[in-house]
């Protein structure tokens, strides 16, 4: 087990700025999740982690110790890519072995560690066939055996899950966790699936342009949004034009909203507020609408509310039970809780 | 109240079968539109095959073309032509000359080919099409625009062209339109970033990751390059005459002259080579997994491990 940090990093590519003063701390054991939109860095940074691309500025120490300029063959990483990066010459127990060969040690204790990575990630009987004989989830699997064989003091995963279908990929996701759990293993994984990220995390670090927007746990990031930017990318957010009162509060269309967490604005100012759908709900004096769409998501459902005032469409999660009395057309109204909201200034 | 006269209704035709109904459409019979590919075949077979069968009659039949009939037909067949130019000594050197230019072109270009190929894919993608371009130049301009370049050149590296062996380089910059896209090609099959990328994450370097990961992966592009490589070298004819070297198609010119049955048995005999080894390369270049001893085989052979105390 080891720590990772990464010191004021820069990275361009020609002209693209890839990443800038990119700071973050893996502490020893930890599954960190960058997440961001295409583009934001989140690859580059795991790419920089692996050695396959250099920093132009900054540092970069594993355990302490500086490999900023370290070949990505000389970096003790453990990498899992996203096409599966199997050697299609060899057996699944040859891919596992190709590592431990490398390094060349001797022929038992090789076997030994390439049995019990299996049976790590339970592909024993399996142990003969080739990639092209292996589903995709089956093939991952292997590509984290082949990663962990070598003892690596860092995991990479490069968005390992994208190519899989839906519930490959949740029971695959699951066993990910309980791998890196059992074996402690420092790990950074990359995904621009929120969903990926919220479940599988110690801690969420969003990305945006080549920096970080916020670090947190799951639950800080999606509850407490730190910018309009993560809280629109993590999560569905409802966004209302509202006005800055006399005493700080917040009047979403006459109604009155307390935001905690906002910081001192001019009375009158133009403000834009974002609400979770969950921090929506059906009040009988709140603002007046019809509801447009019921949608039902399993143990939850969403309510498309078009508002009068604004005639704004507003997603509102409500309980089963007071889903099963809506139906479209029917007039309603919403009231806003603001503990959680993110205000930024309207344009 | 007369009722208006109706017009009468007229009867349906009666329904033609169904499998019929496409004559009914002017469309051509199926019949024919199955002829049609095994008619084209048959032609085009004709058109490869008669001349191959001629060639093969003259050289193994002693009957002059005019004499042929019903009555000759199966008479005066043997191998003498094979058996005369087997006993050239000139034939056996020529051969082993080409054979040695073969693989000595081979080697070189694979050496100089694949590291170069997958670096273009990995660090210049952009100008894969500019290099592919100028691979495709060897094709474009005549053998004989090289032939002059190399004979403004030829008094200054009189020591390099006076050896047989400097047929090589040449011969690499002629078989690089088959070779370059033999390799691209393999190399576009496999991913080769993410492959490389995870063999140096395991602990390769560079010439590791060619000799462990690519070369394995890439063995039915480099079959098909070296037997192409091959198919070249033993059909150049103007490089190795104007340098003057001994190589087969030069002497299979040269004897097909002096001895024309012999000549002509050689020319078949090529013929029947190459078309061999190309049919090896179908065989070799079929993907199948290598038999070798199972994970389990291997547990039982060795001993337990013991835990350090």
């Amino acid at each position: 087990m080891t720590t990772l940090d990464y010191i004021s990093i820069r990275k361009t590519f020609g002209p693209t700025v890839a990443l800038e003063s990119f700071d973050l701390d893996v502490k020893e054991g930890e599954l960190i999740t960058l997440l961001g939109p295409s583009g934001c860095g989140k690859t580059t940074a795991l790419r920089i982690t692996a050695g396959f691309e250099f920093a132009d500025s900054g540092a970069l120490l594993v355990g302490g110790a500086d490999i900023t300029r370290t070949p990505a063959h000389r970096r003790n990483m453990g990498m899992v890519f996203q096409s599966y990066s199997l050697f299609p010459n060899l057996t699944v127990a040859n891919n596992v072995d190709f590592g431990l060969r490398t390094r060349k040690q001797d022929k038992i204790t090789r076997h030994h560690r390439v049995a019990e990575m299996l049976e790590l990630v339970e592909l024993t009987p399996y142990a003969d066939r080739y990639p092209h004989q292996l589903s995709g989830g089956q093939q991952q699997r292997v590509a984290l055996a082949r990663a962990l064989a070598v003892q690596p003091q860092v995991l990479l995963l490069d968005e390992p899950l994208s190519a899989l279908d839906a519930k490959v990929r949740t029971s695959l996701r699951d066993e990910i966790r309980r791998i890196q759990t059992e074996v402690g293993i420092t790990t950074l994984f990359v995904t621009h699936d929120q969903e990926e990220a919220l479940a599988i995390s110690d801690r969420v670090c969003v990305m945006s342009a080549g920096r970080v927007e916020q670090l947190g746990t799951p639950t800080e990031v999606y509850r407490r949004p730190s910018t309009a930017f993560v809280a629109r990318f993590v999560g569905t957010m409802n966004e209302f034009r509202a006005e800055v009162g006399m005493g700080g509060e917040v009047t979403v269309g006459g109604l009155r909203v307390d935001v905690p967490a906002m910081s001192a604005r001019a009375a009158g100012s133009a403000v834009n507020l974002l609400v979770r759908p969950e921090d929506v709900h059906l009040q009988e004096d709140g603002l007046p609408g019809t509801v447009a769409s019921v949608i039902f998501q399993g143990s939850t459902t969403l309510v498309g509310i078009r508002l009068d005032v604004f005639d704004q469409l507003v997603s509102v999660d409500v309980g089963q039970g007071r889903a099963d009395d809506l139906a479209v057309g029917d007039r309603v109204h919403i009231g806003v809780v603001g503990a959680n909201a993110v205000c930024e200034d309207a344009a | 109240m007369i009722p208006e006269p109706v017009a009468p209704v007229p009867e349906d035709p009666p329904t033609a079968p169904t499998a019929l109904a496409p004559k009914a459409v002017g469309r051509p019979s199926r019949r024919w539109a199955n002829l049609m590919p095994l008619l084209v075949l048959s032609i085009t077979g004709l058109y490869f095959v008669a001349p191959l069968l001629t060639l093969f009659r003259y050289s193994l039949q002693n009957v002059p073309a005019f004499l042929l009939g019903r009555d000759t037909l199966f008479k005066n067949w043997s191998f003498e032509a094979f058996r005369t130019f087997f006993g050239e000594d000139q034939f056996w050197s020529a051969l082993t000359l080409s054979f040695k230019l073969a693989v000595g072109t081979a080697v070189l270009t694979l050496a100089l080919l694949i590291p170069t190929t997958v670096w273009v894919h990995l660090k210049l993608p952009k100008a894969r099409t500019m290099v592919e371009f100028f691979t495709v130049l060897p094709y474009m301009i005549p053998p004989i625009a090289l032939v002059a370049g190399i004979k403004l050149i030829q008094p200054h590296v009189r020591w390099f062209l006076n050896s047989n062996y400097s047929l090589i380089p040449f011969y690499v910059v002629m078989a690089l339109p088959f070779t370059f896209r033999s390799i691209d090609a393999g190399i576009r099959a496999l991913d080769v970033r993410t492959l490389v990328d995870a063999s140096r994450s395991l602990g390769c370097g560079w010439t590791q990751t060619l000799w462990r990961v690519l070369l394995p992966n890439l063995r039915t592009a480099i079959i098909s390059a070296s037997f192409l490589t091959m198919a070249v070298v033993f059909g150049e004819f103007t490089l190795a005459s104007l340098l003057i070297k001994r190589t087969l198609p030069l002497f299979q010119r040269e004897y097909t002259s002096r001895e024309p049955q012999a000549g002509y048995a050689l020319n078949l005999m090529v013929l029947l080579a190459t078309t061999l080894l190309f049919v090896l390369l179908g065989v070799l270049t079929k993907k199948r997994d290598r038999k070798h001893r199972t994970f389990a085989h291997r547990a039982a052979t060795m001993a337990p491990i013991t835990e350090p105390t």
